[in-house]
């Protein structure tokens, strides 16, 4: 364990980044509302990053929701990013509804992943009920987080998953692949389960928090094509998530972050069905193109991506300055606006020259305002 | 035995095992069952994954009805000494505990008629190694779904080298996070891009030929 841990002591408010007309803040609310910004913002999605970067284990990040903020808000004012501090992560929903998460502890270097699923059979979906969205599992952490958040007049955001991904945690991938197959009323059940619950969570925050500057951000990697048919997403998925959405956006929320996270081209015509909010951010991998993310979102959301995380991780310094700039000039001018973001989450072990080389792509291509 | 057949490429699992039964109460050959029947439906399941018209659910209900039919012959296939197409240890690497793609590896290769010894999830580069020496498979196989996990298969590959074992054993790579360049960068032999590549390689160097 580092001795030599940060404490919010050493956070300095926020200042204009080295030569910027702009903060932070400033930039990603002039894309949200269709200003002129000084350069394209940049996401990185940096948890592990951030907690070893100031003397952190990785373990931090998910288990103490202080360390985890201070790591990520000092990482962002070192590299002068745009991502406000958050909490989440892809394993969400099997503690919360009563199975076991293997959560990163000491020096151990991964994200949180499932081990034990709440649900093993087809009576177990009958009987799920609901937990409880202010003491279930790891939601009392992350309410904590944004009540920091709130304190320090950071973004606000509450991190889910998507319907699908969520009812793979529940029950684990085989099983929900092969009732897509043999028992699809007991999948759809279960997938209307994971609507109502990350509504439930949706909601409790925006009573918390207000819905209007509340940033809901669905992680959905498990319905990607390299799982699921476009048509098993057109019938399973694609009903339960547009719902949903429907119903976030009815509570106020005026903006849903969805990471569509790998490979899903085949299910883009779908996805661009759901309302993402005025606009929605649509955060895409590396394996769909950005041309094709534009025109099928380009007119209502904010594009984000697609640098490819495995070449962040492991490419030259060189590679990824120019493949950070090859993503910035396919996308910078996306009608509603652009965000350079990490096709999913920055490696914690990512070389720091790479990731300063992302920023200084990011600034190399600076708009001239 | 067309019946068979379909209820492989189908993915029909109720009543599999009896139909095999009802096969081999005919009179049928179980190597023939194996041979003829089995294997070639689940090939034609695997072309179909890979022209993208199946995906992972109907790979599983398939993969899950070949293997019921499989343990009803396995007692018989051992009686007349028919061996496999030849052994295989997978597992999934230290720090990852995600089994899907090493799940969907050993049903591809016990579908092709390997023997397959499934080290499950969280492996260690010593749990790999205590395997190969064990087991002498002809291939070794890794997976692993993060790019924080991925580093470790570096590790797994020098335990093998540096045990003496990488001249008899063949290792393949695949998951999410890697490539081809990454598979050559840690002297791994073959990178999958999905289960089928993987058993079709592990096919290329079986060549007939069985383990110890």
């Amino acid at each position: 364990m580092s001795t030599n841990e940060c404490v919010s002591s050493d956070i300095q408010e926020e200042g204009l980044f080295r030569g910027e007309d702009m903060t932070s803040s400033e930039r990603v609310s002039a894309v949200l509302a269709g200003k002129e910004i000084d350069r394209v913002p940049f996401f990185p999605f940096s948890l592990g990053f951030s907690a070893l970067n100031v003397g952190y284990p990785v373990a931090a990040v998910y288990s103490d929701p202080e360390k985890s903020y201070i790591a990520q808000l000092l990482t962002q004012r070192m590299y002068g990013y745009d991502q406000d501090p958050f909490l989440g992560y892809a394993a969400y929903g099997t503690y919360e509804f009563g199975g076991e998460t293997n959560f990163p502890t000491g020096n151990v270097i991964h994200a949180p992943s499932s081990i034990r699923f709440p649900v093993k059979s087809e009576a177990d979906v009958e009987k799920l009920g609901l937990p409880d969205p202010e003491k279930a599992g790891m939601l009392p952490q992350s309410l904590q987080f944004s009540k920091l958040q709130k304190q320090r007049g950071t973004g606000i955001s509450v991190v889910l998953t998507g319907v699908f991904t969520l009812a793979v945690n529940l029950c684990g991938v085989e099983k929900l692949c092969i009732w897509l197959v043999n028992e699809p009323e007991i999948a759809n059940k279960l997938l209307a389960t994971a609507a109502d619950h990350i509504l439930d969570v949706v909601t409790l925050w925006t009573h918390s928090f207000g819905p209007e500057g509340l940033l809901v951000q669905l992680w959905e990697p498990a319905a990607a094509n390299s799982v699921i048919s476009p048509r098993h997403f057109e019938r399973f998925v694609l009903p339960h998530q547009k719902k949903l959405h429907e119903r976030i956006l009815e509570l106020g929320v005026k903006h849903i972050l969805c990471h569509i996270c790998g490979e899903q081209n085949k299910n883009l015509p779908y996805w661009s069905q759901v309302p993402m909010g005025s606009p929605g951010i649509v955060s895409i991998g590396n394996q769909v193109r950005m041309a094709d993310a534009i025109q099928r979102f380009g007119d209502k959301c904010v594009i984000a991506g697609n640098l490819a995380t495995e070449l962040v991780g492991q490419a030259t310094a060189q590679e990824v300055y120019d493949t950070a700039k090859a993503c910035i000039e396919a996308g910078r001018n996306a009608p509603r606006g652009f965000i350079l973001m990490t096709a999913c989450e920055t490696p914690p072990l990512t070389p720091p020259y790479n990731f300063y080389m992302i920023n200084k792509a990011v600034r190399d291509c600076m708009n001239h305002l | 035995m067309d019946k068979l057949r379909e209820m492989i490429i189908n993915g029909t699992n109720k009543g599999i095992a009896d139909e095999v039964t009802k096969l081999l109460d005919q009179g049928r050959d179980a190597g023939s069952i194996l041979n003829k029947v089995l294997i070639p439906a689940m090939d034609e399941v695997g072309d179909l994954f890979q022209k993208g018209e199946y995906f992972l659910p109907e790979l599983l209900v398939s993969a899950r009805a070949m293997q019921n039919a499989l343990d009803v012959l396995k007692p018989k296939l051992a009686q007349q000494g028919i061996k496999g197409a030849g052994r295989a240890v997978v597992g999934t690497v230290k720090g990852d505990l995600h089994d899907i793609g090493k799940n969907l590896l050993v049903m591809s290769l016990e579908g092709a008629g390997f023997e397959v010894v499934d080290l499950g999830t969280d492996v260690s580069a010593e749990q790999f190694v205590a395997a190969v020496k064990e087991h002498k498979p002809i291939v070794m196989g890794m997976s692993a779904l993060l790019s924080t996990t991925m580093y470790t298969m570096k590790d797994v590959v020098e335990a093998i080298d540096k045990a003496g074992l990488h001249s008899g054993v063949k290792i393949m790579v695949g998951g999410a996070p890697l490539n081809d360049d990454y598979a050559k960068k840690i002297g791994a032999d073959f990178y999958g891009p999905d289960c089928i590549a993987g058993r079709d390689y592990a096919r290329s160097i079986s060549g007939g030929s069985s383990s110890n």
